[in-house]
């Protein structure tokens, strides 16, 4: 059960493609898991449409019944509601020959499943386009980076095995992470997959898994550790997040 | 009000364009689509056209900063729509809604383009539009189909050719037809027939 989902303004920002890729992408890796963001986004698209398009007061049509263009517009010319740029638009556009190839390229979409240390799991959707970096170990950690070119935002797909933990840290700017597989703990409590875990300055944790997970991970800054030796270890910081 | 059988549809559309600017949408959105899905109708798309274009214009300007690139994702938006109108499902939601993805998804793409200089294009993986599951094989089916019938088209005699291309890729009407080729109208029937037949022929020949 997912308890923890990105919040309803967090989400009118994703819905209106306000938010960088890389926490786009994340928000839809949530979304692909859970079918109440599902919902959330869909009545916020709905919403975002109203406003940039007006109400729609039609319901979903079934079907249509044949209508007939010809009796509908009569011999009115639309066109005369276009300016001479938008005419040429449109002319460029109605004289382009059917382009039905690119269709094949949205055809049922394959998962994509990856191994790391002995672990399968599946990547999300949102991200089969982007490259992964070959994955780097250390310890219990391997970390996977994103090719996804989002200014000092860091995207990671990042691996902990069984017993393995995270020093105590804090983050300078935000964390997201994503739970793809798996479990961890906090000070905060449990995580499951497809919890949306958001972290600022102010949150310190030291995650640890029992069972071994898989993250999916955002953050805008290197993570910081807090605690006596762990700051020896702050160069990891740099290279978990 | 003056009733005449052209006047009530002159009526009918200029109510549609007067009522754009009170953000109403039209009820015959969904059936525009339609049409132009399946007979790449351009009235119907016109009638789109001028409905969405100073729309999309206005979200692009907030997006994208600039008149050009807000341009350019008119003709993005609208481009897709045109070619795409197949995979519009009106029983699934509002022809809005539809657009509106459509839009976000290109101007997305497009703002990470300034940004980044990134070619990737993410907005359809990040926003998946729904299609149908099992409408690609079967459009790709088409695809081939049509592929196999336009060479098949070429092997006919040219004057039928050009009398077969004439209605099926440039969509012209019969009358025009004869008028472009300088024939009369019972010649271009003829030859349409004629070349039918002959398409059937080979397509169930190599069917069978
Ligand atoms: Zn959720």
């Amino acid at each position: 059960m997912i308890k923890l989902h990105p919040e309803t303004p967090m989400l009118s920002s994703f819905v209106a493609g306000e938010l960088p890729a890389s926490v786009s992408v994340i928000i839809a890796s949530h979304v692909e898991m859970c079918s109440v963001c599902q919902q959330e986004v869909e009545r916020l698209t709905l919403q975002a449409a109203n406003a940039c398009f007006g109400e729609s007061n039609v319901m979903p049509m079934a079907g249509v019944d044949s209508v007939q263009i010809d009796d509908e517009f009569g011999s009115f010319s639309l066109e005369a509601e276009l300016d001479s740029n938008e005419l040429s638009m449109l002319e460029a556009i109605t004289g382009m020959a059917p382009e039905r190839d690119t269709i094949v390229n949205t055809a049922v979409v394959e998962d994509k499943e990856i191994e790391v240390s002995g672990v399968r799991f599946t990547i999300p959707r949102a991200l089969r386009a982007v490259e992964m970096k070959p994955f780097q170990g250390l310890g219990k950690l391997s970390r996977s980076r994103l090719s996804l070119e989002d200014g000092d935002i860091r995207t990671s797909i990042l691996h902990i095995d069984k017993g393995g933990s995270v020093p105590t840290h804090t983050h300078k700017g935000f964390e997201i992470t994503l739970l793809l597989q798996g479990s961890f703990e906090d000070e905060m409590g449990t995580y499951h997959a497809g919890d949306f875990i958001w972290l600022d300055g102010k949150h310190t944790h030291q995650p640890v898994t029992k069972t071994g997970c898989v993250c999916l991970t955002v953050s805008s800054n290197a993570i910081r550790f807090t605690k006596g030796v762990s700051q020896l270890l702050n160069p990891i910081g740099q290279f978990i997040y | 009000m003056q009733k005449s059988d052209g006047i009530p549809h002159f009526v009918e559309v200029n109510n549609i364009i007067s009522s754009q600017s009170e953000d109403q949408v039209p009820a015959e959105l969904s059936s525009w689509l339609t049409l132009v899905a399946s007979q790449r109708d351009k009235r119907a798309f016109t009638a789109i056209f001028t409905f969405f274009a100073p729309k999309i214009k206005r979200f692009g300007i907030k997006q994208l900063n600039t008149e050009a690139m807000a341009a350019e994702l008119v003709q993005e938006t609208l481009s897709k729509v045109w070619n795409k109108a197949h995979l519009f499902d009106p029983s699934k939601g509002a022809a809005t809604t539809w657009v509106y993805s459509i839009m976000r998804n290109a101007s997305f793409d497009m703002l990470r383009k300034i940004k980044t200089k990134n070619e990737l294009l993410l907005g359809d993986d990040i926003w998946p539009i729904e299609t149908e599951e099992h409408s690609d094989s079967e459009v790709y089916a088409d695809h081939l189909m049509e592929r196999q019938m336009v060479a098949y088209v070429d092997q006919l005699p040219e004057a039928q050719q050009l009398v077969v291309k004439g209605v099926y890729f440039q969509e012209l009407s019969q009358e025009q037809l004869a008028k472009q080729l300088d024939v009369p109208i019972g010649t271009v029937k003829s030859r349409l027939r004629l070349a039918l037949a002959k398409l059937k022929e080979q397509v169930g020949e190599s069917h069978d």
